[in-house]
């Protein structure tokens, strides 16, 4: 029991030094798409990436007192495979037969049981020469936002990606719903990417608000600007005119932070109105509006709502939150 | 420049007392938040409870339909495990009721739950005999190779076994031979989408239709058979013999509904989803060599085949008297003493969570009755009905069936039978109504929950493939539901009077 505890402990520290990319994938185009941006950023020989398929636990009062299992495991009995394993398969192939990534992956499989579910959690790991994994994993949780924070507390994560593909939406308890990206986003102790018709090369567009909080953001912007070599712009939003100065000269930090950095910046400007609009309206031009997270508590979020999950919220393009 | 990324971790190290704060503030709200549902209902349940109760219900018959009308919330929104729900009202019956504890126990427990508790055990019995793969060469030889006709044949064969096994039991064992069949004719699920929704759905609705046509075609059927006989039978009174549904009785009514919904499954699926292959001979062909690599029929496969016909026999000669739920137990003792099935995979593969729950649904529902909510109910909702013309005749019918199946698409079919179930039948009785007639069309509306994942047992089990969307339940579930309600409202109208 001790000794596990120790793997545990140092595996977490050793995970801390590395690159850690978590990919939710749920079969939608969107999630391919936010995949390949992973394997772009995650192309450094500390970095992998897991990809993460998350389904909720059967229910079997649903199914008249008969559990789901029965006809998983007939299903199984046939050589079938569930749903999410092709849907990972299919991830793992694009990762590979991209430029981005070497050719040559060893195998490696593990299966942890989980109470009431045939499938259980199975995880398959795949590593370079270089010292690169790429793992797939089959999780079963209550929800799945609680499937992927829960993957979260098992090794930390540097950047959370999931698709929001509206088709899959409606009432129902369905994948993907704009209630799972928001959950995440606003439980995730880590930054968090919500893609959503996501066309790359048109760069990150960097909303600050002087804080330190988005000082923090710009700085680990210039990070991944390094590493996947795009674009930056700056803006802030000035709520009226007497702001306007504060506005400009918020913005004038960052781009000189980011200068320091060694990053060029494309585009710097402000705008004045009602920050979420501004940005969403602004940020139409570019591949990603990235926000710092706000510093509330959860008492104060729930309340007055913020700035950065509304722009999450209501954007029609991708937007990250950094953490 | 890695390790930036690291500084929440620093963070939530740095002031110890504020995280705790801010840990119980997360917690406090994500648990009210998470069970907001239970909360509700409680405030809901203690506000009705400080009500003068009103003329004509006596306390007692408040605190019952307090209880339902909380557990009815509890039931659709779900904060809490179902059983959980099944326990607070045994307890509600002992702590707000004041029954004694021996007694609650005794409404716990009858034929319906029993034959409920045999028939789950059965199904997983029937499951793992693996027969499902012969089943499948014996459609696709009758059928031919045209996908309309290996559907149609899909959906007949799934709908009779369904109506004597449960639609449950016919749904897991069908399951993999719809999606072999797409899977052996394109490995790209884009390609095949349609094709898999017509075959899926017509396993699900093959299955859903059939869960009408006997009482051990689904657990609400047997509940509604308990309430004819506890609400309306008294032996002293030979009149009341017809009150006493067997399994025969039950089918004259309700089967030949079956056999007219069936052609109509594969033609609304048809008409709604256009399938990519008209043809699957390809997958057919590699479906033969699966077959026969099992080899010939073995004698644990006929050992169980017999045995199931006995249950069958069982079921229809004996039931009036030794009970439905006898021969269900006996049935899946057979199965167990005869090693076909062992009791690791009964003890895992059924919910017994089900069994508590029907069982506490009853006996709320026979509370509902003796203490005179039911009536009280019933009487209140006539009175709203009639400015509609809607309280007596062909108008209360189609109230009654809407009814339901608003309700059943929210919850278990089950579980909306035994609520609505007491209320409905004394609406029979004070509208002067047939009430085996209302009680026939609320027993058979719970079965058009074909809109939603959640409404029958069969979509659901169908829908944990993987290969369908919640859409698609919507897109052709109205279909089904508006034809299946004509066709149960033409059969109340000319073919039941002249049965009862």
């Amino acid at each position: 029991m001790a000794d596990t505890y120790v793997d545990q402990k140092d595996l977490f520290e050793r995970r801390k030094e590395r690159y850690r990319v978590l990919v939710c994938i749920d079969g939608s185009d969107e999630s391919y798409r936010g995949l390949s941006y992973a394997a772009q950023a995650a192309t450094n020989k500390n970095s992998d990436i897991v990809l993460l398929y998350v389904r909720p636990i059967d229910q079997g009062l649903r199914s008249g007192g008969l559990q789901v299992r029965v006809a998983r495991e007939n299903m199984l009995s046939w050589g079938l495979e569930l749903p999410g394993i092709t849907y990972l398969k299919r991830g793992l192939e694009q990762l590979i037969s991209g430029d981005e990534l070497s050719a040559d992956w060893h195998e490696k499989i593990t299966h942890t049981d989980i109470d009431g579910d045939p499938l259980g959690d199975n995880k398959i790991e795949y590593t370079n020469e270089v010292g690169q994994t790429i793992v797939l994993k089959l999780k079963t949780a209550a929800t799945i936002a609680s499937g992927i924070l829960d993957q979260y507390e098992l090794g930390p994560y540097d950047l959370i990606i999931l698709g929001d593909s509206g088709s899959w939406g409606g009432w129902a308890k369905s994948l993907w719903d704009p209630a799972v990206a928001e959950k995440v986003a606003m439980h995730a102790p880590c930054s968090v990417l919500v893609a959503r018709g996501l066309e790359r090369g048109h760069g990150h567009l960097l909303c600050t608000d002087g804080s330190e909080r988005a000082m923090r953001m710009v700085k680990r912007s210039a990070t991944v600007s390094n590493r996947i070599g795009s674009k930056l712009s700056v803006m802030a939003v000035a709520r009226d005119n007497e702001d306007k100065a504060e506005a400009q000269e918020n913005v004038d930090i960052a781009v000189a932070e980011l200068k320091s950095l060694g990053v060029d910046v494309v585009n710097a400007f402000t705008r004045v109105g009602n920050p979420f609009e501004e940005i969403i309206h602004a940020g139409k031009e570019y591949s990603f509006i990235v926000v710092g997270s706000t510093g509330k508590t959860g008492l104060q979020r729930f309340f007055l709502g913020s700035v950065s999950f509304k722009v999450m919220e209501h954007a029609k393009n991708s937007v990250i939150i950094t953490r | 420049m890695v390790r930036g990324f690291n500084i929440p971790n620093q963070r939530v190290l740095a002031g110890a007392g504020a995280s705790l704060k801010k840990l119980i503030t997360d917690f406090s709200i994500h648990f009210v938040w998470e069970k907001k549902w239970f909360f509700i209902a409680m405030v809901v349940g203690i506000i009705l409870l400080s009500f003068p109760t009103p003329n004509g219900l006596s306390r007692e018959a408040m605190i019952v339909l307090s209880m339902s009308i909380v557990a009815t919330i509890l039931f659709v929104t779900e904060p809490i495990p179902l059983p959980a729900v099944a326990l607070l009202i045994i307890l509600g019956q002992v702590f707000l009721l004041g029954s004694s504890s021996s007694d609650v126990s005794k409404t716990l427990w009858n034929d319906s739950v029993l034959f409920i508790l045999g028939s789950l055990m059965l199904a997983v019995g029937v499951v793992k005999q693996k027969l499902d793969k012969r089943i499948a060469w014996v459609i696709v030889r009758i059928t031919g190779t045209k996908t309309s006709n290996i559907c149609f044949g899909i959906s007949v064969v799934s709908g009779l076994l369904a109506s004597f096994i449960g639609e449950h039991t016919v749904a897991a064992m069908m399951l993999p031979v719809g999606i072999t069949l797409v899977t052996l004719t394109s490995d790209d699920p884009k390609k095949v989408r349609n094709l898999a929704a017509v075959l899926l759905f017509s396993i699900a609705y093959g299955c859903s239709v059939a869960g009408i046509g006997t009482p051990s075609g689904g657990a609400r059927n047997a509940i509604m058979i308990g309430y004819w006989r506890e609400f309306f039978f008294d032996p002293s009174n030979p009149e009341t013999q017809k009150f006493l549904i067997d399994y025969v009785r039950w089918m004259v009514f309700a089967y030949p509904m079956f056999l007219i919904q069936l052609p109509f499954v594969t033609l609304v699926l048809f008409l709604t989803f256009k399938p990519e292959y008209r043809d699957l001979s390809r997958a057919v062909v590699k479906l033969r060599a699966q077959v026969e690599s099992e080899g010939p029929m073995k004698a644990a496969d006929w050992v169980s085949i017999v045995l199931f016909l006995l249950v069958l026999m069982g079921w229809i000669f004996m039931s009036d008297s030794v009970g439905m739920g006898t021969i269900a137990i006996l049935g899946a003792t057979a199965f167990l003493i005869s090693g076909l099935v062992r009791w690791e995979d009964i003890n895992s593969g059924v919910n017994w969570g089900v069994v508590l729950l029907y069982g506490a649904a009853i006996s709320l529902g026979i509370e509902m009755k003796e203490t005179g909510a039911a009536i009280w109910v019933a009487t209140n909702f006539l009175n709203l009905l009639e400015p509609f013309g809607a309280s007596d005749g062909f108008g209360l019918w189609a109230a009654v069936s809407v009814l339901t199946t608003a309700v059943t698409n929210m919850m278990s079919n089950g579980a909306a039978v035994a609520v609505l179930g007491p209320v409905v039948l004394k609406m029979a009785v004070v509208a002067q109504e047939d009430p085996i007639i209302i009680g026939f069309i609320t027993a058979i509306s719970s079965a058009f929950a074909y809109l939603t994942v959640v409404g029958t047992p069969a979509c659901t089990i169908v829908y944990a493939s993987g290969y369908l969307k919640t859409t698609d339940f919507l897109v052709v579930g109205w279909k089904m539901a508006l034809i299946s309600i004509v066709i149960m409202l033409g059969a109340a109208f000319l073919y039941w009077p002249y049965l009862v």
